[in-house]
């Protein structure tokens, strides 16, 4: 428990530097340098075979690194068998048995945790009640549909508690609404000092994380916040006035050193800033206004291209 | 990490749990026996080398003991008495012994080996009938059988219990080896790597938990054996379960150890002909050791089977206990276990490249 107090007060949960691996002649991760502040979301975005979940099977040392340094929880990546226990690693392999129900399944890896049964039941109720599937804990796991069934591994994943959480695609197959419960749970985690790692391809998921790092041809792309990506890529948020007079308004904001274009009689304001939009409403009164903000993809469409 | 028993225990359960739903699996191990033993349990036998015969020449018969003498199959103890002979029988160190008396010829023969009884009983015949023929003269020496332990025993007798040992560690090969490559397939083998479980934990709480079955299915095939077919059963049967729990555990741990080199459960199948034929035909199930060519026999004394089958005639047949079959037969099945516990948990590696 000693042990946990001291992770707290770290600041990187992972941290990897000049980190290399190659299968045979394709180097899957080349000198990737990535940290992973303690006590957030964090999310592993990037195309098929750019060695995200290469990274995350070496954070838990399921395979050895050619070169690089990395620490897990303030600790070398050498000695991380020694906090199996704080880790949650969820795979694409859901790492279910079909054959056991959903109950089941749950006591089974509470018991490898040594949850006791007081605490075992209260922690099983309540991650089955989050993954909705609290009324279907008799049926067999492979009886239960493919969402279900990803639900499932997710609640087995969290099962005791983790420290650091590495989730490896936990959100395909899993519909719109539950996905909103999963990221408010979470952000949760996150809000109670624990780290949580995900990798995905969907961009929407990403722009609900903390911080964001794409991962391209096994290095970092670019990293942080959702906000800095897109500053990064060079996108900026644009607001949409709908004005009683256009040309008069226009050449105003023009004079004021806004970038702007007129699109069909409606003035667009390429912002800087969030706090800009006082600053425009000060100036000018539309009939109607919209924000568009970038969209995260197509910061990371933006930084594929200049790399 | 020091291993738990609360996690061995953890993997038991579910094993358990997971076996107890497989209803087809249990009427497998269940009923399977005795289709094996009606099927195979009248079988042959085959030449025999090696036979130890123990020979008392009281005088009488020289033409018939240069005939013994003279099949190169027969290894051939000299003795003194009558009792000799019997003591090695029943020890388990000679296969049968011809005493040569004026004017009798007595064959003693060891009733839980019956094909080389049928050898020993026809040679003795054939050297009678040469000695009479060599003679010219109409003397009659009657023969004599005696059987070491006063009953008659049927082929079944003698197979009855190896069965019990070839199909447990025929099942528990075969479904240990199928469960890990599962274990491999769902990616919970590689989410244990990643959890507190240890390897020696896992493959522990493997070794618990399928006994309970085993213990199940030796406990069927013992009541079928006795009750059904009509075997002995001397011993105790706690020590017959003592042998098949040591043999099933090795069987357990050698499937887990050879799943590394099967990628999918028809390839387990596919080693049904490599691990388990060769148990079949050298371990004296269905004919003796002594009928395995020479140049192969080592190789029987490799195979776990052989001791396991060898214990548990001696504690069904002979009524040996723990004591008796200490050595060779449970120190072997005991090395046979450690080394495949440490070749399966050596080969369930934490990194894979």
């Amino acid at each position: 428990m000693a042990e946990r107090g001291k992770v707290r007060e770290l600041e990187l949960a992972v941290s990897a530097r000049g980190v290399t691996k190659s299968f045979g002649r394709q180097r899957v991760l080349d000198s990737l340098n990535l940290d992973i502040p303690s006590g957030m979301t964090y999310c592993l975005l990037g195309p098929n075979g750019s060695g995200k979940t290469t990274f995350i099977r070496a954070i838990v040392r399921l395979l050895r690194l050619d070169g690089g340094e990395m620490k897990v929880l303030g600790r070398p990546v050498s000695e991380v068998d020694k906090i199996y226990s704080q880790i949650g690693y969820m795979t694409q392999h859901k790492a279910l048995y079909p054959d056991l129900t959903v109950q089941e399944n749950m006591e089974f890896y509470a018991g490898l945790y040594g949850l006791k049964k007081q605490q075992r039941e209260e922690k099983i109720e309540e991650l089955l009640r989050m993954v909705d599937l609290l009324e279907h804990r008799g049926r067999l796991a492979g009886a239960l549909s493919g969402g279900m069934y990803q639900r499932l591994s997710l609640a087995c994943t969290l099962i005791h508690e983790p420290e650091l959480l590495l989730l490896d695609e936990p959100t395909v197959g899993i519909d719109p609404r539950l996905r909103q419960t999963f990221w408010e749970y979470f952000n949760r985690l996150a809000g109670e000092g624990k780290t949580v790692l995900i990798t995905t391809h969907l961009m929407d998921e990403a722009e609900k994380c903390q911080r964001v790092g794409y991962m391209r041809a096994g290095r970092m792309a670019a990293q942080g916040t959702p906000e800095e990506i897109q500053r990064l890529a060079g996108l900026k948020p644009i607001l949409k006035l709908w004005l009683a007079e256009p040309e008069r308004d226009a050449a105003q904001l023009l004079a004021q050193g806004y970038e702007i274009d007129v699109v069909g009689g409606v003035v667009q304001v390429h912002l800087e800033r969030h706090a800009q939009i006082k600053e425009v409403l000060a100036t000018i009164s539309p009939r109607d206004m919209r924000l568009e903000e970038p969209k995260l993809e197509e910061a990371f469409l933006r930084l594929s291209e200049a790399t | 990490m020091s291993p738990s028993f609360g996690r061995v225990g953890v993997v038991a359960l579910r094993v358990i749990r997971q076996l107890k739903r497989d209803r087809r699996t249990i009427g497998l191990i269940v009923f399977a026996p005795i289709v094996l033993m009606i099927l195979f349990g009248y079988a042959l036998s085959g030449d025999m080398s090696g036979v130890a015969l123990g020979l008392v020449d009281d005088g009488g018969h020289a033409a018939l003991r240069a005939h013994i003498e003279s099949i190169k199959d027969f290894n051939i103890l000299y003795m003194g008495s009558e009792s000799d002979a019997e003591k090695l029988i029943t020890e388990g160190q000679l296969d049968g012994a011809v005493l040569l008396r004026p004017g009798q010829v007595q064959v003693l023969l060891d009733a839980s080996s019956l094909q080389i009884s049928g050898a020993i009983a026809a040679a003795v015949q054939a050297a009678a009938s040469k000695e009479k023929a060599l003679l010219q003269k109409a003397q009659e020496s009657p023969i004599i059988t005696r059987y070491i332990f006063g009953y008659d025993l049927e082929m079944m007798d003698t197979v009855g219990p190896a069965i019990l040992g070839l199909v447990v560690f025929f099942f528990t090969f075969i479904n240990a080896a199928i469960a890990f490559i599962r274990e491999r397939s769902q990616g919970t083998l590689e989410k244990f790597m990643v959890s507190p479980l240890s390897r020696v934990e896992m493959i522990s709480g493997y070794v618990l938990g399928f006994s309970l079955f085993t213990i199940l299915q030796s406990a069927t095939t013992l009541f079928v054996v006795t009750f059904g077919f009509g075997v002995p059963l001397q011993g105790s049967p706690l020590t017959a379960l003592a042998v098949v729990l040591l043999l099933g555990a090795g069987a357990l741990v050698l499937g887990s150890f050879f799943s590394n080199f099967a990628r999918s459960e028809f390839q387990v199948v596919q080693f049904i002909p490599l691990i388990i034929t060769p148990q079949i035909v050298l371990c004296g199930i269905w004919w003796p050791l002594q009928s395995v060519p020479e140049f192969i026999r080592p190789f029987s004394y490799i195979l776990p089977l052989t001791y396991a089958a060898h214990a548990l005639r001696a504690v069904m047949l002979k009524g040996a206990g723990i004591g008796d079959i200490l050595y060779p037969d449970l120190l072997a099945l005991g090395i046979f276990f450690l080394v495949f516990f440490a070749a399966a948990t050596l080969m369930l590696k934490r990194e894979v490249a």
